[in-house]
């Protein structure tokens, strides 16, 4: 969401209620920032971020009658923002199959240097690793990619992660627990392929 | 190898590390569309209580306008039934009690 101060959000909400097009144009101006970053860190693969993005300002505004001002109103729209990712990650009901052959000799490299040393991984292989992490992630149920998203990505906590997504804390942790045992797994799984 | 934790958190930790340059603002266009979309669909209720209403008139409508085309029929079946009254055989059984 814009820094912007001075942007009557009240005001801007009552004239798009009375079907004004050029305060819906404002809005969508004043949280396309806050929505773009949700979409770009749950983005599924091969959907077109744009689309998503005007998905959730379509249900934003047809459900805009029925926000009553309980919660903020960026909070409100995140959430809409992180239930039509999740749904978009669900109708991918196919996975990408992680295979050895399909990393690339960067991501190869950072994952042997992952699995094998104690040390941090080299900033230049930062963009590798980020990669690495988002095919690994493509393996998960869609509700654990987005716990562990938000967990270990985003460093946000199981309260913040209940609120955003309105499941409850222990949903949430038993979700983490899930997702880290199934990464858990198939850093075995390369293990062994290793091995072999 | 090392255990699986560490590994999957010295790549998230990197993975943190990798700086986000995309534009952040709405591309040219996209609010405008958007909002015409939007201002452009109107919410499924008030669709329902608009084509809800009219239906209704125009049902009231048509059926005034079946009465009104049958006026001389109901009429005269009206008619009809008070001159058969005479005929009905609890009337006669009513008139000769008396």
């Amino acid at each position: 969401m814009s820094d912007d101060q001075s942007f009557d959000l009240v005001g801007c909400l009552a004239r798009v209620r009375g079907r004004d097009q050029v305060a819906a144009c404002q809005l969508v101006e004043h949280l396309y920032p806050m929505v773009i970053r949700i979409v770009r860190a749950h983005l599924p693969r091969r959907v077109p971020e744009e689309d998503l993005a005007q998905d959730i300002f379509l249900k934003m505004f047809t459900r805009l009658d029925q926000y009553q001002g309980a919660v903020p109103f960026s909070h409100w729209v995140s959430r809409i923002a992180l239930t039509t990712c999740i749904d978009q990650l669900r109708a991918q009901k196919r996975r990408p199959e992680f295979r050895w052959a399909d990393l690339s000799e960067n991501e190869t490299r950072v994952l042997d240097s992952a699995t094998s040393d104690d040390s941090a991984v080299s900033p230049d292989d930062a963009l590798a690793a980020s990669e690495l992490v988002h095919r690994l992630l493509d393996q998960l149920k869609p509700d654990d990619q987005m716990v562990i998203r938000m967990l270990d990505l985003e460093q946000k906590s199981i309260a913040e992660i209940s609120s955003l997504t309105g499941w409850n804390q222990s949903v949430v942790k038993v979700r983490a627990f899930r997702a880290r045992r199934k990464l858990q797994k198939l850093f075995a799984e390369l293990r062994e392929r290793e091995g072999s | 190898m090392k255990n699986t934790p560490q590994a999957w958190e010295r790549l998230a930790a990197a993975a943190r590390g990798v700086p986000d340059e995309r534009e952040a603002h709405a591309p040219f266009g996209f609010s405008t569309r958007v909002a015409a979309l939007a201002m452009a669909e109107r919410p499924i209720g008030s669709l329902i209580e608009r084509f809800a209403l009219r239906a209704m008139i125009l049902a009231c409508g048509l059926a005034i306008a079946a009465v009104a085309a049958n006026y001389s029929s109901i009429r005269s079946l009206f008619v009809q039934e008070q001159t058969q009254a005479p005929d009905d055989p609890v009337a006669e059984m009513a008139d000769l009690a008396s």
